[in-house]
């Protein structure tokens, strides 16, 4: 018997199992240490990637499986004083179309487009179009597949604009094509069952600025471009992809003004996705977009538009503003030609602009056009000669129509002699001569520096951009340093009556009218509206009560009295009956020298009740026509009646009555 | 040894010689094969909804005549209300006709009613889907709305000759224009992301600040019409919750749809009627 650890004669051993010889097979414990040592390292590398780089893997796969959406807070509203919406926002629909998706769309259409020119036996190779064309056509043909199928959808018959595409596609790849802009809520509603979830083409909201009244007060509140979101503070994911939806920004008026305050502040959230890149509710992280806080101006729509229509009706650019004449609070700011705010949102069109452009509505008439002031200035001559010494209110002169100062002939404003005229006549009949010979006795350095006492040298600090610096009150000094030449006697007649070398703007004037009102040299305008705003309390005229009497009763004739420059006040025929309400007021008829010609330029200050006075107002009007008439009581006074008006029917109304509906 | 190596590799080879000629197959095949490959299956969903439907009908059998006859006073008793609505819905139907013609409206979209039998249900978290036991052969077109008691069901995805594939609006890939109740303005409803035992949700968005909803004052949401698919007024679920999305414009919120959905047995497909087949509608 042989034992199984005696080897055969053979030189095996029978008597082992195989897996016994194996056992001892080198080769298999060589494999076996392979295996081991793979195991270990397989190990070992499961241990590393799990235990070590587990944080690595969790932070790879969040931001794989999250998307961050970063929205702007919608902006604060813009109310007038009674809290009415004058620029507001509200959603906007459209079609967009997101290119990441279109890539192997656009590369088979290329191969496509490419195949089909080669197929053309006719074709010589000098006409087939190079790679750039073709790719920009195989993207102009997917592009208008997609946008075929929203106009299925929705009825229209839509075309890709291809430059603008070509225009996307170099700058803003990463952001989604406009398809369509604009959707009425049925057409977004059938887009939202016609197109598949997960199509490119995406209905998309976006929040835009709304102006329900159109162009009323275009000038004041500005517009708004696209701008960007803002940043969310503390809100975690940075490193996620994030989707940033645009802002807006202040670009002019209130709306640049007070952007700051307007701008509402960015919220966004962070959602897990699914491999298809649809959002999987709720979110992860919110945060709330806040809106931006509402600004409430001191303007009265009911005056504003009622201002508005009236100076459309002359056809002729101009500008009207009207104050609250105890705190100086801004009612009204009117200035024509304008524009329509809604034709900024979401962008201004080229097209747009240059029309904007050809009527010259960018131009701020309120605050920055600078006129001659024309007659209204008297009232400041007057202020100036009485405070001098120089014009006694009872003393009278006589106008024979016209007067020689130095070697030049000065005529009054229509031609015609007043006879004897005393402060009053002198106001009520706006005679030239009068205030020539006012002017010439009290010399051009003490109405020049009247009319500084009542800031009419500078910008009245409105808050609004853009207010004008080219205001001008000339004197000897200023003359000569910018001409070197020496004052005349003509340029002291000119300056008393508002001509010559002074430029003021009608804000200016209304706070002229409004400081006037209150025998003070000041009115501080102010457009925001702060119910809590105490009255104004600035320098005093310094007119005694005879003074003031003389210089209030001259400028209430003017509406009153037959030969009242505004007498048209009282004409029914022209202009409604103003009921119980006393007015004072100055007419003006300012000359320019124009290439074309000489153009008239029309104003009236005035305030109400004379007594107790409330609101003022001024108005200019631009001539357009050299040599025609364009007369201060003719086409400033209806503008100013239609102010106070609309404020006479406000304050008689019954409480929360709106004045539209006693207008019947 | 080499050969028997060889022969051991023998599946893996043909089924990568499968994939190859696969994926080299021209695309007008492959959908043939897979259009083909559901008719070939359907006889099978087919087969085994019936038995289903068999195997109700002996369970039922088993009842007893105490229990049939309380089932019969409960479906008379249900019968006769209906009766009274189907009166009711005529003589509403002919003042709607009225007020069309004296409105001069034009008229709605007139639909026919294709009952079905659910043959079987997809549910996943993927998508949430039906085959119904009738399809092409019935006149059912691609798209067509489905509906049941409890309001909107889906729309129909796939047809095949005797079947159809009906996507569930609880699926995430439907998406439809709805409207609170009582308003006018469209809402963006979208399925949810369902769990395949949880209870169906929706969601909505691009709903008006205005319109309040919570578990305690819940809105009806209903399809809005506009979408020239589904006709408006059929319930789509109940608005449980809106909050504040983060757009800071809109709402979003979440809809709770019928519970029903998950075990449907029988919906109804909305088929179009061309003008010229429409039924002529009853004079006032």
């Amino acid at each position: 018997m042989t034992t199984p650890s005696s080897p055969s004669p053979s030189g095996q051993s029978p008597g082992l199992t195989i897996e016994q010889r194996r056992a001892h097979d080198p080769r298999v414990t060589f494999f076996h240490l392979v295996v081991a040592l793979a195991l270990v390292v397989l190990a070992s590398g499961l241990a590393y990637q799990q235990l070590l780089k587990v944080d690595a893997h969790a932070e790879a796969e969040r931001v794989q499986n999250q998307r961050r959406i970063v929205h702007p807070g919608p902006r604060g509203q813009i109310l007038d004083r009674e809290g009415r919406v004058l620029a507001g926002n509200r959603p906007r629909f459209s079609v967009r179309l997101l290119l990441d998706a279109l890539r192997s769309e656009i590369r088979t259409e290329q191969i496509r487009i490419r195949r089909n020119y080669r197929q053309l036996e006719d074709a010589a190779a000098s006409d087939l179009p190079s790679a750039v064309q073709i790719l920009q056509i195989a993207r102009a043909t997917v592009v208008q597949r997609y946008l075929d199928q929203v106009n299925a959808l929705i009825g229209r018959a839509e075309k890709v604009d291809a430059r603008d595409l070509d225009r996307h596609f170099a700058r803003e790849l990463l952001l989604p094509y406009t398809l369509l802009d604009n959707l009425a809520p049925a057409e977004y509603a059938r887009l939202l069952e016609g197109l598949p979830v997960n199509s490119p083409a995406q209905v998309h909201t976006a929040s835009v600025r709304h102006y329900p009244h159109g162009s009323a007060a275009a000038h004041t509140l500005g517009y708004v471009g696209t701008g960007d979101a803002g940043e969310i503070e503390d809100f975690p994911g940075g490193d996620l992809r994030t989707f940033k939806m645009k802002g807006t920004v202040g670009r002019d008026g209130i709306e640049k003004r007070l952007d700051d305050q307007l701008q509402g502040e960015a919220g966004g959230a962070i959602f897990r996705v699914d491999p298809a890149g649809n959002r999987i509710h709720p979110p992860l992280q919110q945060v709330l977009p806040r809106a931006g806080q509402d600004v409430r101006l001191a303007l009265d729509l009911d005056l504003q538009l009622a201002a508005e229509a009236r100076l459309a009706e002359t056809e002729m650019a101009g500008a009207a503003v009207a104050l609250d004449v105890r705190t100086g609070e801004v009612l009204v700011l009117a200035s024509k030609p304008d524009y329509d705010l809604n034709a900024f949102s979401p962008r201004l069109g080229a097209a747009a602009a240059a029309e904007i452009t050809a009527r010259g509505a960018w131009f701020k008439r309120a605050i920055q056009g600078v006129y001659k002031p024309g007659s209204i200035f008297k009232v400041l001559t007057a202020v100036a000669g009485l405070r001098a010494g120089t014009l006694d209110p009872a003393a009278t002169i006589s106008c024979g129509g016209s007067m020689r100062v130095g070697t030049r002939s000065f005529s009054c404003h229509d031609g015609t002699a007043h006879g004897e005229v005393d402060l009053v006549t002198a106001i009520t009949k706006s005679c030239n001569l009068y205030f020539y010979r006012a002017g010439l006795e009290m010399g051009p350095e003490v109405l020049a520096t009247e009319a500084r006492r009542f800031h009419l040298d500078q910008p009245t600090g409105i808050e609004l951009p853009d207010e004008t610096r080219r205001m001008l009150i000339p004197d000897p000094a200023w003359k000569r340093r910018l001409t070197g030449e020496g004052w005349a006697g003509g340029d002291t007649a000119q300056f008393a009556i508002g001509q010559g070398y002074v430029d003021v703007t009608p804000l200016q004037m209304a706070c002229f009218a409004a400081s006037v009102a209150r025998d003070e040299v000041w009115t501080q305008p102010y457009l925001l509206h702060d119910p809590a705003r105490p009255p104004q309390r600035q320098e005093a005229t310094g007119l005694n009560a005879a003074q003031r009497a003389a210089l209030l009763r001259g400028m209430e004739q003017v509406t009153q009295r037959p030969h009242g420059t505004a007498r048209i006040f009282q004409d029914p025929r022209v202009l409604a009956p103003l009921p119980g309400l006393r007015l004072a007021a100055k007419t003006g008829t300012a000359q320019k020298q124009d290439p074309k010609g000489m153009i008239n330029f029309a104003w009236l200050i005035a305030f109400a009740p004379v007594e107790d006075p409330r609101i003022a107002v001024a108005v200019a009007i631009e001539g357009d026509t050299p040599g025609e008439e364009t007369g201060g009581g003719r086409y400033a006074s209806p503008v100013a009646h239609a102010i106070f008006k609309a404020w006479l029917e406000k304050r008689n109304r019954p409480p929360g009555l709106p004045v539209r509906f006693r207008n019947g | 040894m080499p050969f028997k190596r060889f022969r051991q590799a023998n599946p893996l080879l043909t089924l990568g010689l499968i994939v190859a000629a696969w994926l080299l197959l021209p695309t007008a095949l492959k959908t043939l094969a897979r259009a083909s490959f559901f008719e070939l299956t359907a006889p099978v969903t087919l087969a085994a909804s019936r038995v289903r439907d068999l195997q109700d009908f002996w369970a039922l059998r088993a009842r007893s005549r105490t229990e049939l006859i309380e089932a019969g006073r409960d479906l008379a008793r249900v019968n006769a209300s209906f009766e009274l609505a189907v009166q009711q819905n005529g003589e509403l139907r002919a003042e709607v006709a009225r007020l069309e013609e004296l409105l001069r409206l034009p008229p709605l979209r007139d639909h026919r009613l294709e009952h079905a039998r659910v043959a079987r249900r997809d549910f996943s978290g993927w998508w949430q889907r039906i085959v119904i036991r009738k399809g092409r052969d019935h006149g059912i077109p691609a798209g067509a709305p489905v509906i049941f008691s409890g309001g909107v069901v889906g729309r129909v995805a796939e047809v095949h000759a005797n079947t159809a594939v009906v996507e569930l609006i609880s699926s995430p890939t439907m998406r439809l224009a709805g409207v609170v109740e009582g308003d006018t303005r469209p809402i963006s409803f979208q399925g949810g992301v369902n769990p395949t035992l949880a209870p169906p949700r929706g969601v909505v968005e691009l709903m008006p600040l205005d319109i309040i909803a919570s578990p305690a004052v819940p809105k009806r949401l209903v399809t809005a019409g506009f979408g020239g698919v589904f006709p408006p007024g059929l319930t789509l679920g109940t608005i449980l919750r809106a909050d504040l999305a983060s757009d800071g414009l809109f709402k979003s919120g979440e809809v709770a749809l019928d519970p029903r959905l998950g075990t449907l047995t029988e919906v109804s497909v909305l088929v179009p009627v061309a003008p010229a087949d429409a039924p002529v509608r009853a004079a006032p």
